[in-house]
């Protein structure tokens, strides 16, 4: 152990109520960040897998007419406003653009969806759904839909083509449950009775409460399309790494394509600034604790003159006094960071257990929260950089410190 | 007198204060201390005693002069360079011991050996417990500082001054707050210490009675040494 290690560490432990300020200012600084950073991106995380299991991480759309605006030679009379697309509805080589994806590494599975809006009627309910018809095999390795079914079996609904799945505050508005059938109005105005195979739930209010899921043979007489699919579906291994496909993609097939981020952008961008706000907020917390630490720091350089003084007379260099104030921030920052993290994980599952009713945006009967590690690293790394700055200060002003001032004032 | 030189000084100047304030404190000191002699610089309040001790000490810098200890001559070195030397050549002694009131007498004396560095933890208790043996605390060494008395406590300051064996012991005013007998142990340890180890003190004191029990006296007044005598005699320094 260095000498100012060994003096820090009796120097602290000397002035224990204002360790203890310090520490419980650090702790719960870092145990709250820790336990607010869980929580909003633990709904951030729910509405992401709910969003990426039910709609894809990536989405294949219209094919677009390309503009080959390199090639037109540019005139003085015309506007620098570039031409729009010219979008036309639905893929016609499904097969061959699936062939193709499968090839990418990042490409785990694809489905080809058939999507339109129509009426929904029983009893004396109606209501606009969206209809997705999907092919149940490969919807099934694309998405998780078989684990969010919460009424009936998701083989009922694969053996029978005239049954649908329903979301479950569909078939909440609807009063509707498996086995009942339900009427979807078709283009040409004519009303198809359908068997409820299976209700779903997952766990995203707006799928929840329009979506409906037909096989895509029925699907494709019912809406009256030419075409097999509107859309293709993916499931990626990296979904972080959906808008760098979506743009290669893009440009290979000349269809519209979309990442899971462009697609629910301004719900993410809701969830990263509520992320932010709190960060902002319990950052400030641990500050404040800076600004305790940076006051009992001061403090004790100022009641430590005498002993600096003397310390200097016995040879203790400039870099040693900074080192011992700077090794009690170093202690402080190290207990109060691992008791904070402890802290932050009681209260994240804590929290995690705290009953909520949410039946909005997302599904949930419970706090979410998520279990990452970087919040424990940037919780302490913050911790560690205020009361680094907290102790710098006065490590540098106790370094300063001339000892024949101290020394000639005691003296005389 | 020995030819043995451990401290010596050379027309020291040193200015203190500002501007209006500014005062000179040191004009042209120049000082031997051999080793295994004791002196004493006496002298009224605001003469430059405790100045000349921290230059001496290496803990003030001269703004002309120069310091040497043993044969090296101290000029022109970085904190770095003047702090190391001041925990391996020089012992400081104060008036208000200034020890570390929550360490015990043990862990005081250890304080210079652990900048030191040369010992491991277990040498330096050993060494330190020697030290406050020879000074009397062999009983004490585990009793926290602010429990000794105020003659046991500077029994500690004078056992951590020896810890790094230093050639040049320096005292301010030891025994300026202690009463007549802890004054008369105190110095008494203090000058057996130094003939049977052989160091250099230099001591400065209000007390006529230890001033005159040191080998040389130098008495100053507005900043230099007027006079400077060995034991029983008084020469005037011209």
């Amino acid at each position: 152990m260095t000498a100012p290690l060994y003096i820090a560490l009796r120097f602290a432990t000397h002035r224990k109520r204002a360790l203890l300020l310090s520490l419980v200012g650090v702790i719960f600084g870092v145990g709250i960040f820790i336990c607010t950073q869980a929580q909003t991106q633990g709904f951030a995380q729910f509405f992401i897998n709910s969003t990426i299991g039910s709609n894809g991480a990536l989405v294949l759309k219209s094919r677009f007419q390309p503009r080959y605006e390199e090639l037109v030679v540019p005139t003085k009379n015309v506007s620098a406003l570039p031409a729009r697309r010219n979008y036309f509805e639905g893929i016609h080589n499904v097969s061959e653009i699936m062939r193709v994806s499968r090839q990418f590494s990042n490409v785990v599975a694809c489905s080809p969806v058939l999507r339109g809006n129509v009426s929904a009627r029983s009893g004396f309910e109606t209501t606009t759904v969206e209809l997705f018809g999907i092919d149940p095999a490969s919807h099934l390795r694309t998405t998780d839909l078989a684990k969010q079914i919460i009424d009936g079996k998701f083989d009922d609904f694969t053996n029978n083509t005239t049954a649908v799945i329903l979301g479950y505050r569909l078939a909440d508005q609807l009063e509707v449950g498996c086995g009942d059938s339900i009427q979807l109005l078709s283009p040409g105005g004519e009303y198809w009775r359908f068997i409820v195979g299976a209700i779903a739930r997952s766990g995203v209010g707006a799928i929840d409460a329009t979506r409906v899921y037909a096989h895509t043979r029925v699907a494709q007489r019912l809406l009256k399309k030419s075409y097999q699919a509107s859309m293709i579906i993916y499931k990626l291994r990296d979904p972080d790494r959906a808008p760098a496909l979506a743009a290669h993609f893009e440009t290979l097939f000349q269809h519209t394509s979309q990442s899971w981020q462009e697609r629910e952008e301004s719900t993410l961008q809701l969830f990263i600034m509520l992320r932010l706000s709190v960060a902002i907020t319990v950052s400030l917390m641990i500050l404040l604790a800076g600004f305790g630490i940076f006051n009992v720091l001061t403090m004790s350089v100022l009641s430590k003159v005498r002993e600096i003084a003397i310390l200097r007379s016995m040879g203790y260099r400039q870099v040693d006094i900074s080192a011992i104030f700077l090794w009690q921030g170093v202690l402080i920052a190290t207990v109060g960071s691992l008791i904070g993290c402890f802290l932050g994980a009681l209260l994240t599952w804590i929290v995690s257990k705290v009953p909520i009713h949410i039946r909005g945006l997302l599904y949930t009967n419970h706090f979410l929260v998520v279990w990452d590690w970087r919040h424990y690293f940037w919780a302490t790394v913050l911790a560690g950089i205020a009361v680094f700055i907290a102790s710098y200060v006065p490590a540098k002003r106790a370094a300063l410190l001339q000892p024949v001032d101290t020394l000639r004032g005691s003296s005389f | 007198m020995k030819d043995d030189i451990s401290l010596s000084c050379r027309d020291l100047e040193r200015f203190l204060g500002e501007e209006e304030e500014r005062v000179h404190a040191l004009r042209g000191v120049s000082l031997n201390v051999e080793a295994g002699s004791l002196h004493a610089v006496v002298g009224p309040s605001g003469c430059g005693k405790s100045t000349l001790l921290y230059i001496l000490g290496l803990l003030d810098v001269p703004d002309a002069g120069s310091v040497e200890i043993g044969s090296t001559l101290i000029a022109g070195l970085s904190d770095e360079e003047l702090a190391r030397r001041r925990n391996q050549l020089i012992g400081f002694i104060f008036q208000f011991h200034f020890l570390m009131e929550d360490f015990t007498a043990q862990e005081n004396v250890m304080i210079p050996m652990r900048r030191l560095g040369q010992l491991n933890d277990e040498a330096m208790s050993s060494r330190a417990a020697d030290l406050l043996k020879a000074v009397g605390l062999g009983d004490k060494i585990r009793r926290q500082s602010r429990h000794l008395s105020g003659g046991e406590q500077q029994r500690v300051a004078i056992a951590r001054a020896l810890a790094n064996d230093p050639q040049v012991i320096l005292a301010d005013e030891p025994t300026g707050n202690l009463d007549t007998n802890n004054s008369q142990r105190a110095f008494e340890l203090l000058s057996n210490i130094v003939r049977a180890r052989d160091k250099a003190l230099l001591l400065v004191t209000h007390n006529r009675f230890i001033a005159d029990a040191c080998d040389w006296v130098h008495e100053m007044k507005d900043g230099r040494i007027v006079t400077s005598h060995p034991h029983g005699q008084r020469i005037l320094v011209s």
